[in-house]
């Protein structure tokens, strides 16, 4: 019951939420120096070119009115258009968002299951070579630029043993890509059964996710075995102890108290990575959502930067919504 | 004889603190109880009770430590234990009634899960015969309605059925030693005496020894078989209760006594400590208790007490005990 309550409640506070999120974004947006009508005209444009242009664009409005301008649209689904891929926004997002989520979700994965067993030994064993080792790998993928990783892995994978794909997209330029229907090509290959694009996909996928699992494993090992930690000296655990259960029982029920922590950590890099694994896909010629918004603010396009605020956001939020309903399965207390 | 349940000899616990003297928390300690025996030990906060369950259990926190003396179970030294013979022991041969159980259950597990575990992990049961012997086990500690309890978060259960849960812990692999640790301070009165009455029968239902740990004199004069008086990490006085509620010698359990008393001289002679005295640590040369013991004399400072016999089965820690009034 409490859940279905709190769960209205969350869905009601959805649209002022997304509202409030595209208002600051756009005027952040507007912050940003250069003028579009220049950048879209080039050097030879004529000043009255530029006027009628700004009048087209409705530049010539206040930033509230164009706002509302701009809300209208997107009510009605209309995100408007990119003037570098002269594409609508939407329609770009829609071949871009799902090939960063993919490339996000995998190397989250990836990232879980290095630094979920890693952080657990190093609370069993708080002494020891495998602590040691999990203590420098937490400060050594905190310390390295994912790029710069990336290029390690491609000039090592790729340039010396020759075993990983060029760092060029997602799938071989020979190999016809599926059909689209969830937009993540290993799932859309598997849907049609095309097994070439679904091998060429994966190998293509394999550096850029091992890029941002090894780095974002650091954060997830640390948080594990700090909040694991805390569980182990916990009354509880202590208790359990006195009650003669096997040490492995104890550490599995403190990783099971300990999991509210691991899923917010995971939550909050997910949101990150959206817009932060941009490096990532540059370096691996991704064509992600990430690239796309910041190629946007680079050109002054303002649609497609507001276009992927706004995606971002509503998966944001969709992503909290979900690590909420974990809470409530996990903790008693909190139904 | 037969080999006592618990034989604890001559232990020593210490805590090493930073840069000082290690803390001794238990010094020289001595007590043995037999089969089915219940023996209440008494002492103020402080005085080294849950340090002597602990390292009787074999588990002193870290990184305080069994400096010297010996535990013995069932005739057998702990310390020649693994860790994994250890934990076989613990929580089915001997086991905790702990104090403040809301805090000690784990949140996220059910009633039924958590004394289901030690059934399971100590003995194999599983399935359905386990959850019926845990539901047997919650219709003895009288908790109402155990059908719906076994599935009730630690968050649903008021003070009293936690401690109850936690006595189904203890008792559920029928252990030979229970040692209670405070269990009832956290309750109310009237519960504190079901509870308490529960516990004493229990420990008789199931033929365990146990170790009955309070700060509270008065539940042992109901309770006990002996009684032991711990102050500053040392026996003071040990005694069947007959004899001790009799005969008390020594002037700490004179003193924690006295305060039941009704007659006014009596108890100001004995209370007369000011709060000062009352604060004051246990002294590390000489008798413990000295710097607040109304019958010191030069003697007691310098030269420490030992335990000695000074009636059958009576053992008193002071070198001018107190005499029985004619
Ligand atoms: N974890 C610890 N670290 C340091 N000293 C401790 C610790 N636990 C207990 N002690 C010392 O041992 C003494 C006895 O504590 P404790 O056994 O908890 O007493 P009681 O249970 O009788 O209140 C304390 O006064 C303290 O000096
Ligand atoms: S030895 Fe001395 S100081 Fe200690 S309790 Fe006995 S009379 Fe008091
Ligand atoms: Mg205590």
């Amino acid at each position: 019951m409490r859940l279905l309550s709190y769960l209205g409640q969350r869905l009601l506070f959805v649209a002022p939420q997304l509202v409030g999120i595209l208002f600051v974004s756009f005027l952040l947006v507007k912050l940003i120096p250069g003028d579009p009508a220049v950048l879209m005209l080039g050097p030879f444009a004529t000043p009255d070119g530029l006027a009628r242009l700004r009048t087209e664009l409705g530049l010539d409005r206040t930033v509230v009115e164009q706002f509302l301008i701009y809300l209208g649209n997107v009510v009605q689904g209309d995100l408007g258009t990119s003037w570098q891929t002269t594409m609508p926004v939407t329609s770009d997002l829609a071949q871009r968002f799902p090939a960063t989520l993919e490339l996000v979700t995998l190397g989250l994965l990836v990232a879980l299951a290095i630094g979920l067993p890693l952080g657990v030994a190093g609370a069993r064993y708080k002494r020891g070579l495998l602590r040691t080792g999990a203590d420098y790998y937490g400060l050594l993928a905190g310390a390295l630029p994912d790029f710069w990783l990336g290029l390690v892995l491609i000039y090592v994978f790729y340039t010396m043993l020759g075993w990983a794909p060029a760092p060029l997209g997602r799938i071989d330029f020979a190999v016809i890509p599926p059909e689209p229907v969830t937009g993540a090509l290993l799932i859309d290959s598997l849907i049609a059964g095309n097994w070439e694009a679904f091998r060429s996909a994966a190998g293509h996928l394999v550096l850029p996710v091992l890029t941002l699992g090894l780095i974002n494993a650091g954060p997830i090992l640390k948080m594990t075995q700090a909040t694991t930690e805390r569980m182990l000296d916990s009354d509880f655990s202590r208790y359990a102890e006195l009650c003669g259960l096997p040490r492995k029982v104890v550490v599995a029920q403190a990783l099971r108290n300990a999991l509210p922590s691991v899923i917010t950590i995971v939550s909050v890099l997910y949101g990150f990575l959206l817009g932060g694994a941009v490096l990532v896909e540059i370096v691996f010629s991704w064509g992600g959502a990430g690239q796309y918004a910041v190629q946007g603010v680079l050109n002054a396009d303002l649609n497609p930067v507001l276009g992927f605020v706004l995606y971002s956001a509503v998966l944001s939020l969709f992503i909290y919504l979900i690590v909420d309903l974990l809470y409530f399965l996990i903790d008693p207390r909190t139904r | 004889m037969t080999t006592p349940v618990l034989a604890v000899e001559g232990l020593d616990v210490e805590f090493p603190s930073y840069g000082e003297a290690p803390v001794r928390a238990l010094h020289g300690l001595d007590l043995s109880i037999g089969e089915q025996e219940i023996v209440g030990l008494v002492g103020e906060s402080g005085s080294g009770k849950t340090t002597l369950a602990r390292a009787i259990m074999q588990l002193v926190p870290p990184p305080g430590r069994i400096s010297q003396g010996s535990v013995s179970f069932e005739g057998r030294d702990l310390s020649k234990l693994d860790e994994e013979q250890l934990r076989t022991l613990r929580g089915r041969a001997m086991s905790m009634v702990i104090a403040n159980p809301r805090s000690e259950l784990n949140p996220l597990l059910t009633v039924g899960q958590q004394i289901g575990n030690i059934l399971k992990y100590h003995t194999g049961c599983k399935g359905r015969e386990l959850r019926e012997r845990v539901i047997e086990m919650l219709k003895e500690v009288r908790i109402p309605d155990p059908e719906r309890r076994y599935d009730a978060f630690p968050h649903e259960l008021s003070g009293g059925m936690a401690q109850r849960v936690v006595m189904a812990i203890a008792l559920i692999c029928n252990p030979r030693l229970v040692i209670s640790d405070d269990a009832t301070s956290g309750l109310d009165v009237t519960v504190q005496a079901q509870v308490l009455e529960l516990l004493k029968r229990l420990a008789e239902r199931h033929r365990t020894a146990m170790l009955f740990i309070t700060r509270d004199i008065g539940i042992t004069a109901h309770f006990c078989d002996r009684v032991a008086i711990i102050y500053g990490g040392e026996i003071m006085e040990i005694a069947t209760r007959a004899r001790f509620f009799a005969n008390p010698m020594h002037p700490y359990s004179v003193l924690l006594l006295a305060a039941f008393s009704h007659n006014p001289k009596l108890r100001s002679y004995w209370l007369k400590e000011g709060e000062a005295a009352a604060e004051a640590r246990p002294a590390e040369t000489g008798c413990p208790f000295a710097p607040r013991c109304v019958r010191v004399r030069e003697h007691c400072r310098s030269v420490h007490p030992e335990l000695r016999e000074l009636e059958a089965g009576h053992h008193v820690r002071c070198h001018f005990p107190v005499e029985r009034r004619a």
